[in-house]
């Protein structure tokens, strides 16, 4: 976590700069926090320019929701100011390269995104379940085909 | 020399709440440790998506058996944020009340925890009885102890007149002097000082890779405080410093909050000083129109988050609640390596667990 804030305009140039192809979408949402999504195979270096080059490290968690249409990640960073990267993985390819390796501390979110939601974090050191028991059987809890049990 | 492992928990005297560790052990020294949650993990995400955004309010106040009010109002703020609706400013003064009552309740509280298991209990006891002053002073006011039920859509159920300040005002005297009187504990008794410094330590480094935050963070160098980089009315009214501390030891986790407890003292004489008159809430509707929100709060251990995805119904679509003691328990493998085996209760202590909380 850090106090300094980000520079907005400087980071959407940097990630333009370096995903010309891209046409970035942002939105502020209230309270503030500031939302770019990306597709998922430029999550990870989209990360990269945030940690390296903006120094912006503190990963809040990461959520993961099925919107009915596939499942959103929500990538919420903080540095001085929120600002959260989202991506959406359509139901038959649920798999993204894992952030374990930039930021170590996403260990457990992936993990929780894992179990909840059935997405599959690829190059994850321990992609074990977090909460749910390990002989867990059935359905993802947190899809929206799961059935209250 | 031969490596045994030792397994701590699910159930073990030692923990206030289930979890399993378990630490190969050579001699004395822990060379490796793994840590399972989940033993009291209820479901609460999903249960949120299947009540209302009213009765959500008591069910989030669950999420937490310690901090329960930041919960409330962290949830409360998004939604409020969502409805576009503004808060009365006296609403927003007593909710605050309670948050830094709370945070001086919960630091006491692990106080006790830490005295304790490093088997000061003299301080353990000292700690718990000026914690009933606040417990007597959130009893009053909210008529809970710990669950208070006190915020609602758009404000707070509770009111103060005159005369109920000031007696809130005189314990505050009595606390400060006794909150004064623990800090000069953690700051000059040696044996507390014998068993904290120098374990458990994370380096600025660590604690940046791992994303730790709150007092943990604090106490490692990081200065970082929700409540002053972002502060939410009333907290940019408010006069108040941020401790942090270099040496990311439990001694200096301890010093820190301490020091934040007298700042929570100070701010609560000043909410109570400052406090506007008018109304205490606004009316919510009870249909959220479609859209979604982050928001943040300092809760005693640190940065809270929810997100909330609204669908235009009564229902919330999606709660996504972080709390803090998560990041904390991502860094007790770093923290335990090395340790003495009698020093694990302390490591362990130290970085304040609610176990209840990371398993929601």
């Amino acid at each position: 976590m850090s106090n300094v804030k980000f520079n907005l305009e400087a980071l959407l140039a940097a990630w333009q700069r370096a995903f010309p192809k891209l046409k970035l979408t942002m939105e502020t949402l209230p309270l503030d926090e500031v939302v770019v999504a990306f597709p998922p195979e430029y999550l990870v270096p989209a990360v990269c320019v945030l940690t390296e080059q903006f120094n912006v490290r503190h990963l809040s968690t990461i959520t993961g929701d099925d919107t009915g249409e596939g499942i959103a990640l929500l990538y919420h960073f903080w540095s001085g100011s929120g600002l959260t990267l989202r991506t959406r993985l359509p139901y038959d390819a649920l798999h993204i390269p894992s952030l374990t390796g930039i930021i170590p501390g996403a260990v457990f979110y992936e993990r929780e995104a894992a179990e909840m939601l059935g997405v599959i974090f690829e190059g994850h050191p321990a992609p074990q379940p977090l909460l749910m028991p390990d002989d867990w059987e059935g359905e993802h809890p947190l899809r929206a085909s799961a059935e209250d049990r | 020399m031969n490596r045994i492992t030792v397994p701590i928990g699910p159930q073990h005297p030692l923990l206030k709440e289930p979890m399993a560790f378990q630490l190969t052990v050579e001699g004395e020294s822990v060379i490796e440790s793994t840590l399972r949650l989940g033993y009291v993990h209820r479901g609460i995400e999903r249960l949120c998506q299947e009540r209302t955004y009213v009765q959500n309010i008591h069910l989030v106040e669950r999420v937490c058996g310690i901090c329960s009010h930041v919960h409330t109002t962290t949830y409360c703020q998004g939604v409020e944020a969502l409805l576009g609706l503004e808060v009365p400013l006296r609403g927003l003064y007593l909710r605050t009340l309670l948050c830094e009552l709370e945070r001086i309740h919960s630091h006491l509280l692990w106080l006790g925890v830490l005295a304790r298991n490093i088997g000061f209990d003299t301080i353990f006891m000292y700690a718990w009885r000026d914690r009933e002053i606040v417990l007597d002073i959130m009893e009053d006011l909210s008529g809970g102890r710990v669950s208070h039920a006190v915020n609602v859509i758009g404000g707070v159920r509770i009111d103060l007149t005159e005369e109920h300040r000031d007696t809130i005002l005189s314990q505050l005297d009595l606390l400060d002097k006794q909150v004064a009187h623990l800090l000069g504990i953690v700051e000059h008794e040696r044996s507390l000082k014998a068993r904290t410094q120098n374990i458990g330590h994370l380096s600025l480094e660590d604690v940046r890779r791992y994303c730790v935050v709150g007092p943990v963070a604090r106490a490692s160098g990081l200065n970082v405080d929700l409540r002053r980089d972002r502060p939410p009315p009333p907290y940019d009214r408010l006069t108040f410093t941020v401790p942090v501390h270099e040496d990311g030891d439990v001694w200096a986790r301890t010093w820190v909050r301490m020091r934040e407890t007298v700042e929570s003292v100070r701010l609560c004489r000043q909410i109570l000083t400052l406090l506007p008159d008018g109304p205490v809430a606004a009316r919510a509707r009870r249909r959220v129109p479609a859209g979604e929100v982050i928001s943040r709060s300092e809760a005693p251990r640190g940065e809270v988050i929810y997100y909330i995805r609204s669908d235009g119904s009564d229902i919330p679509a999606r709660v996504k609640i972080r709390t803090p003691t998560l990041t904390s328990l991502i860094t007790l493998p770093t923290q335990l390596e090395g340790v003495n085996m009698a020093d694990v209760s302390v490591v362990l202590a130290g970085v304040d667990l609610c176990i209840a909380c990371a398993d929601r």
